[in-house]
């Protein structure tokens, strides 16, 4: 019998994502470059909405060797209007995997900006060609990167940077990549086109690698209101996340130097004066409004040491041990460890515990959690069975997934906040809609905000119907968070939706020309997959679409059944038209006259008739 | 007194004429007055739907109720059959003026020259029996006819009184395949005859034989060919024999439910024609072949189909099957679910039949 002893390797995220590459939609030249486009486009995007800027992007592919079959290498330029990087973060920002400013809860294309480096990276290990950063924050001064990424260590390596002067503020990236772009040309033709239609504030401009050019001029010009930033839904959490925000919610205990003590000096207004003991206490006391937290858990620490400010000076706490009710310290005088007994009755014990055990669970959840007041938490502590001043730096790991649990599981919290999300607007999409489809007929509907699993949600949709839209119709375009979702359309809950709906119903028969637009909004759209295609069937995500493309089908087959009655009265008045000329023409003979009667005034005549009436 | 009263006659069909006329420029003023003030012109049309057919026990036939249906020019779906109905007002007008006849299928091909399109030749039948409607009188008194196919044979002097034959008289015992019933015919003055009854035969074989056995001199008869159901053209012959040259008229048919169906229709008209007075002739009696003959003669049988038999239970609740000969006959026809034709007699003799079955039948009549 041998023993195989594992070596077990730390790999950093560079190499992890390197490693597996499919999971980001990185898996062919095809797909690769269609995936590079898509995060850079959005990239850019989502740097212009953060800053209000109305987008400018610029898109350019060229092959490095026209000559050459498909796949090739090709380099691929984004350049945009945005904000730009400051020179510091440039290096980091694209050179390595998982550093981004996107970790915020609030309503983005790309969630954490893994998607940009990925690409880098993909280009990287395809063509051995680093990537160039053009980056100017105030349009005077731009910085000039070509980086290369060290995927063992996950860190950038830079091999050039200059800068010069400028006259325009934005972001430029440009990568040099293996593509097979006669493959994904339509794709991303498509993703253009799609695009621009989301983004109806934007201005979007594509050089494809055949010197075609595609130019899409903003059609709006107000930006939709900018998403904020807010807490997370008790609904949307888990364990690991209660534990990050526990940790911002304690206060260390302060290292007692000899600048703390000056602190705490001057904040009781002694800085010159040497009181005992009673009187520091008693000065506290008088001042303890308006004394910051650090000093008045050094208060409290005194309190019970007993000490003033020169034995202070002298020792080390080494521990407060809340369940004991003592407090360790080490004694630099005689250079050994020593005790106090904490009087749990005293006004400087809470404030102690309070410090070391973090808030408690009522004060954790109104101050961290969106839509919680102090009734509902103490309503909650109860349905998890908790006490209300359980202290959240006391919970042992059960009790934190317990907490956990039922945070998910409590049905009486407000539905989540949705100032996070970022719908277009209806205005913006009517306007985007008619703009591109030409129609005869839209209208456009924003649900209200509705939530799944504590992540806020909004559906947005439009109906278009005939004018230049060409038959074949319902044609879907998809959308969520302003990205166009254009692979596996199959398995998409938005054509689940409008696969279910009897048309017919609506009067919409036959090939019509007729086109659906659909724009999930969220903090966090249910992908099915990494590669960001397709929605999963959430039930109240498919419950917001469904009434949503209820609302816009009964208008529908309103206009549909207008649009039908002014075909009748068509082609009634063309029945009329043939028809009582020669009535006139019989009757004259038969009545033995020569003149025609007068029935021109019957055929200008508004027609209303019942064709029920026999 | 015969010239006078054939001065009659002629008055009266010139009125009957000049009626049609009439009648049609009425129709014509009005939908030319709606059309001028502005208004859009309509027809009423008495409904010929079954629940509007009553039997009239007076008149002892199938008459149209009070209901009645508007047509309208407003109403576009019925827009296209008004322009129909105001054509053929139109072209029925243009043949009675000119004296001109044609056919169901000639009106059906004349509508084409107007930019009427009609779909088939039974929409624009629809639309001929619409107009009769309207007008309460049968197409052929507005120059329309069916196909021929039925004829007489006798001696019955007429005068034609058509377009290019006016006054030009016939013998209609002169040609032996008989003549056929046709416009001229029905329109002809009837003159003189030496006929004392009037023998209608379902079956064109039967004629032949009656007129090879002289049964119109044997029997001093006109015998008439009514080629299954009798066309319209000739129940209106016979009813001008019956009241104009006051004939009794006997009809002889197969020994089945569709032989007494067409005796009766002879007899009391049909519900089809149920717009029109003028078709029938109430005192034409059936003679044979009845169903108890079938027993009587030991005639040879064949079975009635099913569809024989529905037509049985199907006459039974006609009201003018409720009594007499037609009810008896009727229960024994489902009794004996046989039935016999005509040329049956055959077996016992070609002649048999008008040798001996005819005189016993006609001898019969008179006491029917």
């Amino acid at each position: 019998m041998s023993s195989i002893k594992e070596k077990f390797n730390q790999i950093s995220p560079s190499e992890f994502f390197y490693r597996n590459r499919d999971l980001a939609g990185f898996s062919n030249p095809t797909r690769s470059l269609y995936t590079a486009v898509r995060e850079f486009v959005e990239n850019a995007l989502d740097a212009c909405d953060q800053k209000g800027i109305l987008p400018d992007v610029h898109m350019s592919i060229k092959a490095v060797d026209p000559e050459k079959p498909d796949p090739k290498p090709y380099i691929l330029t984004v350049k945009d209007n945005g904000p730009g990087i400051e020179s510091k973060h440039v290096p980091l920002a694209f050179g390595t995997v998982l550093y981004g400013s996107k970790f915020g809860l609030k309503q983005a294309r790309g969630m954490f900006g893994l998607g940009a480096t990925m690409a880098i990276l993909y280009g990287q290990i395809t063509t051995n060609k680093p990537v160039l950063v053009k980056s100017s924050t105030d349009g005077k001064i731009q910085d000039e990167f070509e980086l290369l990424l060290d995927i063992q260590k996950n860190k950038p390596v830079i091999l050039k940077h200059t800068t010069k002067e400028v006259t325009k503020r934005g972001l430029s990236v440009s990568i040099c990549l293996d593509g097979d772009y006669a493959k994904a040309g339509s794709k991303i033709k498509d993703y253009v086109y799609e695009t621009s239609l989301i983004t109806p504030y934007a201005t979007i401009t594509f050089d494809d690698p055949k010197g075609e050019k595609f130019h899409y001029s903003k059609i709006v010009n107000e930006m939709p209101p900018a998403p904020t930033i807010i807490r997370p839904h008790a609904h949307g959490i888990d364990v690991e996340t209660i534990r990050r925000m526990m940790v911002e919610s304690q206060f260390e205990i302060p290292n007692i130097d000899d600048a703390m003590v000056e602190k705490v000096r001057k904040d009781l207004g002694l800085a010159k004066n040497n009181l005992a003991f009673t009187g520091i206490m008693d000065k506290a006391k008088k001042r303890w409004k308006t004394l910051s937290k650090p000093v008045r858990v050094v208060i409290a620490l005194m309190s019970f040491l007993k000490m003033d400010f020169d034995k202070l000076n002298k020792i080390r706490i080494d521990d407060i041990d809340v369940p004991n009710k003592k407090l360790y310290y080490w004694d630099f005088g005689d250079s050994q460890s020593k005790s106090v007994d904490m009087d749990p009755e005293s006004q400087y014990y809470k404030q102690l515990t309070g410090t070391v055990q973090g808030e408690t669970l009522t004060t954790f959840l109104t101050k961290r959690f969106q839509r919680i007041g102090p009734s509902t938490a103490v309503k909650f502590a109860e349905f998890a069975g908790f006490k209300p001043e359980k202290r959240m730096g006391s919970m042992t790991n059960e009790e934190l997934v317990k907490l956990s649990d039922s945070l998910q599981k409590f049905e009486d919290f407000l539905s989540p906040d949705p100032s996070c999300l970022a719908p277009l607007g209806e205005e913006p999409l009517e306007k985007g809609i008619k703009k591109f489809f030409k129609p005869d007929f839209c209208e456009v509907i924003q649900r209200p905000a509705s939530a799944y699993s504590g992540f806020p949600f909004i559906v947005e949709m439009g109906i278009a119907y005939g004018g230049e839209i060409r038959p074949g119709g319902p044609h879907v375009y998809r959308y969520a968070n302003r990205i166009p979702l254009l692979y596996d359309e199959g398995s998409d809950v938005v054509l689940k939706v409008v696969h279910d709906t009897d048309w017919s119903r609506y009067k919409v028969k036959g090939d019509p020309p007729f086109v659906i637009v659909t724009h999930i909004c969220s903090t966090r759209i249910p992908y099915k997959t990494v590669g960001k295609e397709n929605v999963a069937d959430r039930q109240e995500i498919e419950r917001e679409l469904r009434l949503g493309l209820q609302f816009l089908s009964r208008k529908l087959a309103a206009y549909m059944s207008k649009r039908g009655q002014a075909e009748m009265a068509k082609k009634r008045a063309n029945l009329y038209a043939k028809y009582l000329p020669l009535i006139a023409q019989f009757c004259t003979e038969l009545a033995g006259k020569t003149k025609e009667p007068n029935y021109k005034k019957l055929l200008e005549e508004e027609i209303i008739v019942d064709d029920k009436q026999s | 007194m015969t010239t006078n009263k054939a001065k009659v006659r002629k008055q009266k069909a010139i009125e009957k004429q000049q009626n049609i006329i009439d009648a049609l420029k009425d129709h014509g003023a009005k939908v030319y007055g709606d059309l001028d003030n502005g208004q859009f012109p309509k027809f009423s049309i008495p409904s010929r739907s079954v629940s509007n057919i009553v039997y009239d026990k007076k008149l002892r036939q199938y008459i149209l109720g009070n209901s009645a249906a508007l047509r309208s020019s407003r109403n576009s779906s019925q827009l296209r059959s008004f322009t129909q109905l105001m054509w053929l007002a139109f072209f029925a007008n243009r043949l009675t003026q000119e004296k001109k006849s044609s056919t169901l299928r000639d009106v059906y091909y004349s509508s084409q020259a107007f930019a009427i399109e009609f779909e088939d030749q039974s929409e624009s039948d629809n639309i001929i029996v619409d107009l009769e409607a309207v007008l309460s009188k049968p197409r052929e008194d507005f120059h329309i006819f069916p196909e021929e196919r039925s004829s007489i044979f006798g001696d019955l002097n007429i005068e034609y009184t058509i377009p290019g034959y006016e006054g030009k008289k016939m013998n209609l015992s002169n040609h032996p395949d008989g003549y056929a019933i046709g416009p001229s015919l029905t329109t002809a003055e009837l003159v003189d005859t030496s006929a004392e009854i009037v023998i209608a035969i379902e079956k064109g074989g039967l004629f032949t034989r009656f007129v090879e056995e002289q049964v119109d001199k044997k029997f001093k008869s006109i015998i008439i060919n009514t080629g299954g159901q009798a066309p319209r053209s000739t129940r209106t012959l016979l009813k001008r024999l019956h009241d104009e040259m006051g004939l009794p008229v006997i009809v002889l048919t197969d020994g089945d439910v569709y032989g007494e169906h067409i005796a009766m229709v002879i007899k009391s008209g049909s519900a089809n024609a149920a717009h029109l007075r003028e078709l029938t002739v109430p005192d034409a009696k059936w003679v044979g072949v009845w169903a108890t003959d079938i027993e009587k003669f030991k005639l040879p049988t064949i079975p009635m189909t099913e569809s024989d038999i529905k037509r049985c239970y199907d006459l039974q609740s006609d009201p003018r099957y409720q009594e007499g000969i037609w009810k008896k006959e009727l229960d024994v026809f489902l009794k004996i679910k046989r039935k016999a034709e005509l040329e049956a007699f055959s077996k016992y003799g070609l002649t048999n039949i008008t040798d001996k079955y005819l005189p016993q039948k006609l001898e019969l009549a008179k006491s029917l």
